[in-house]
């Protein structure tokens, strides 16, 4: 015992009927008051390592593990789960499948009832943890009635109401619009500032998560290939394998505000200290500003687009919609597409995003006349007959899987609609090897990682080569480069197929990087129809939406304001302010 | 977005709403006693029109949820009487209806079988929307000795039955954009079944995995009892509730056994 909160040494672990080890050699100190985020790929061991830390793995999760470990001054192999819970809170990515009771109350006195807490203490706890994350009040609530950045908390509460010493989170705001991750992040700052309480976290979403943390791991292969400071971390690039094998640059999870530093350092042609490598924007606007000086002619700026004209793609005319006359989820919206490459659909959790794509595949009915296809009305179409028109890709690739074999889950949607069997072959093969899976056409789609079901669930809808195809939520549940090797490829399918893209998403910078227009529904009303830079302009429409900029925006609006002769114009792509910042910058001799 | 369904408990604060789980579950035992130990069509309709006076009043739902609630059920008991009223044998003409006759005896008899289905479905309603089951899980705990173990996969397998109707919708949706027609008939049903059945399968071992390790983390199963917060008690009101139900269960069946029910045609041949 060395004084360490979390002491592993030399750890490794296979799971139960896997050959391969998950985790490899993982040796890990962790001190009290520690706030730690683990970073890596898909498949890379984070979410197991997590699970070591209270013993589900391996009392519950059996397999082969080899090395030592003490957690809280437990040794791992000997304590069960239902030992660690006095001293371990757990969050897991999903509130809906964690949260055991109906009640806000009884979910957060749970753990404590576990325990034979006496009832005046359990109530008292309960009444602190709800008031600590920002739910006094709330004790009543059915947690049917909360939103999911609300639920999230309540997961937090039902945990800290135990006072655990260590906290673990596996990707708490998965599932969060921007509004409810600015809310858990908070809470999880001031419980570590405030209470001391030591944090281990797997988070993709580090733009306003690298300021706070103490400290961050990075994981590749089931091994720990960086442990240390948060600008250490982040001061040059690394890659990593991702769960099919594939090199990815870790960059995925880096801060934009390190990111631009780093672009910046190197077309500068200097080195990038770590003490010098900014986490937030106002460090980076700093950054940025040292290497400024002053500029000649400021670049005009880009005219905007010109208007499409010609027959749309799609139409939407004054739509209202709902189940309840009397509180549409959608009113009166209209918009008109016209095949403008890909198309981001914003809004907060619940404000008629879903609502709206179901209306155009025809799940719920579309009212007649709103809703065009080209020139047909949707409401006249059968659902087959919109799906070849649109594509639909659900969130849980899952839910779309019809037959037991990827080949015949591709060809399905031909087969059915009766085209000829040598024209299936020929456009199933085709699109297999367009989505990297020929090599596992008999295997059981179920049988995929979740990245390859993705890719499946895609080409089953682009193989009937529709015009118009909807993506549900990319990024929900997924981490950020999947969700980046799923936007790369609806890039190499619409320079193949020329598909309009709809991306419903509240994820910011996946609209910053990919999109070429944004749509923001608030309250089932269309608030903003422009670019996605005006829309990040516009902090009304952010406000109301739930959104944030992205980082690299901000950091462009505050140069911009800092130094308005400097040509430098907030934007969203980062090599185009890197631009902007060297053509401004006075070079020195 | 999910619409609830009938047959689910929503909360409240009516007087049934306040009693314990206990003592609904005693009243709906109760009224089923009543109901299957009368024949007579005149006593089951003041039997239902009891347990509907008290659906309305005591557990305040609206016509609207108890028609969205029993309607089907409703549809299969007057079938029900049509059918037996035509065919069950009698000895009084009460009636011709196209010439063929209709017995007293058997119309009242049919009336009494149909009616006691559906008082026994509207006493289900009104106990399955004012009892929450987690409350009913403790009970089970605190006042009968189930293990808090047993009584929490109760509570759960309730608690989880939205969430699985809303994921089967979310898969009926999802695979209508395949292309897979909504199917009729019982064939087709199966046959849609087995479609959902994979996706189904995976979704809900993953949640269960999910819940496991969340109620492991969270200190469940530690020892061999747990407390309980807010455990629900049997009050004044219930006590009385369960006295008056046993002393008209005991009270009908003893009039039953003593020859004091008569039997009055509804139907009279009068």
């Amino acid at each position: 015992m060395n004084g360490a909160l979390i002491d592993i040494d030399g750890l490794s672990y296979a799971y139960e009927g896997e050959p391969q080890p998950v985790l490899r050699d993982i040796s890990l100190q962790v001190h009290e008051g520690e706030f730690v985020l683990i970073l890596g790929p898909s498949g890379c061991g984070k979410s197991t390592l997590l699970q070591l830390l209270n013993g589900t793995i391996p009392h519950t999760l059996k397999g082969t593990l080899s090395g030592a470990a003490t957690i809280c001054g437990h040794p791992l192999a000997e304590t069960k789960v239902s030992t660690f819970a006095i001293d371990v809170g757990m969050v897991f990515q999903d509130p809906e499948a964690q949260i055991i009771n109906t009640r806000v109350r009884d979910e957060v006195c749970f753990g404590m009832e576990n325990l034979c807490r006496p009832t005046a203490e359990i109530l008292d706890r309960q009444l602190e943890a709800l008031a600590f994350v920002g739910l006094e009040g709330f004790g009543d609530r059915s947690i049917f009635d909360l939103s999911g950045g609300q639920k999230q908390r309540v997961s937090i509460a039902a945990v800290l109401a135990g006072r655990p010493r260590l906290l673990v989170l596996d990707e708490p705001t998965a599932n969060l619009d921007p509004a409810g991750m600015a809310e858990i992040f908070a809470v999880l700052a001031r419980l570590n500032r405030e209470h001391g309480t030591t944090i281990v976290m797997v988070e993709h979403r580090v733009d306003e998560l690298a300021d706070r943390v103490s400290r961050v791991v990075m994981m590749d292969r089931g091994a720990i290939v960086f442990d240390g400071a948060p600008r250490e971390a982040f001061a040059r690039r690394r890659a990593a394998a991702s769960e099919e094998a594939t090199a990815i640059p870790l960059g995925a999870w880096f801060p934009q505000a390190a990111e631009f530093a780093i672009a910046l350092s190197d077309a500068c042609g200097t080195p990038l200290p770590p003490a010098e490598v900014p986490l937030n924007v106002p460090e980076a606007v700093a950054f940025a500003s040292r290497r400024m000086g002053e500029l000649e002619a400021p670049p005009a700026p880009s005219a905007p687009a010109a208007a499409k004209t010609g027959e749309p793609l799609l139409r939407v005319d004054r739509l209202t919609y709902g189940y309840d006359r009397r509180q549409p989820v959608l009113r009166d919206i209209s918009f008109t597409l016209h095949g403008e490459g890909i198309v981001a659909l914003c809004g907060r959790n619940g404000s008629g995003k879903t609502t709206l794509a179901k209306l155009l595949m025809g799940i719920n009915p579309p009212p007649r006349g709103k809703l065009w296809i080209g020139a047909q009305d949707i409401a006249g179409l059968e659902p087959r007959d919109i799906a070849s028109r649109i594509g639909y890709v659900f969130q849980n690739p899952d839910h779309q899987f019809v037959t037991d074999r990827v080949w015949d889950e591709v060809a399905y949607g031909l087969t059915v609609r009766g085209i000829a069997a040598e024209i299936v072959t020929e456009r199933v093969g085709e699109m297999l090897r367009l989505v990297d899976l020929e090599r596992y056409r008999d295997r059981s789609p179920f049988s995929l990682s979740l990245g390859e079901r993705r890719r499946l669930s895609v080409a089953t809808m682009l193989v009937l080569e529709p015009r118009l195809l909807v993506l549900d939520e990319p990024t929900i549940g997924q981490d950020y480069e999947r969700a980046q090797m799923l936007m790369g490829l609806m890039a190499r399918l619409r320079e193949r197929f020329g598909t309009t893209i709809l991306m419903i998403t509240h994820d910011v910078r996946l609209v910053a990087e990919w999109a070429d227009r944004a749509l923001v529904i608030s309250r089932g009303a269309l608030l903003f129809d422009g670019t996605p830079a005006a829309m990040f302009a516009d902090k009304p429409v952010l406000a109301e939406a739930g959104l944030l900029a992205p980082p690299i925006f901000d950091i462009g609006e505050s140069l911009a304001a800092a130094w308005p002769d400097s040509g430098v114009r907030p934007g969203v792509m980062l090599t185009a302010l890197v631009r902007s910042v060297m053509q401004s910058r006075q070079v020195p001799a | 977005m999910s619409r609830s369904t009938a047959f689910q408990f929503r909360a409240g604060n009516s007087f049934f709403h306040r009693l314990d789980p206990l003592t609904k579950l005693g009243w709906v035992f109760g009224i089923s006693l009543l109901a299957f130990g009368a024949y007579i069509a005149w006593v089951q309709i003041i039997i239902a029109a009891a347990v509907m006076l008290t659906a309305l009043v005591l557990a305040r739902l609206s016509v609207v949820d108890i028609v969205r609630g029993t309607w089907l059920f409703g549809l299969a008991c007057v079938s029900f009487w049509i059918i037996q009223t035509l065919t069950l044998p009698g000895k009084h003409v009460a009636f011709r209806i196209l010439g063929h006759p209709i017995y007293a005896e058997s119309a009242d008899y049919a009336l009494a079988s149909a009616l006691r289905i559906y008082t026994i479905v509207l006493a289900s309603l009104v106990f399955v929307r004012t009892a929450d089951p987690r409350e009913l899980a403790i009970a089970l705990v605190t006042q009968m000795r189930v293990p808090y173990r047993i009584a929490y996969a109760f509570f759960i397998a309730l608690r989880i039955v939205p969430t699985i109707e809303d994921e089967i919708k979310t898969i009926r949706a999802a695979q209508r954009v395949r292309g897979v027609a909504a199917k009729r008939g019982i064939a087709g049903r199966i046959s849609e079944t087995k479609r959902y059945a994979m996706p189904l399968l995976v979704g809900s071992l993953r949640r269960a995995e999910m819940m496991v390790m969340s109620m492991e983390s969270r200190g469940f199963g530690a020892y061999a009892t747990r407390s309980f917060v807010d455990a629900p008690r049997m009050r004044a009101s219930g006590v009385a509730v369960c006295c008056i139900m046993a002393a008209l269960v005991v009270g009908w069946y003893t009039a039953l056994v003593m020859g004091y029910v008569h039997t009055v045609y509804v139907f009279s041949t009068n």
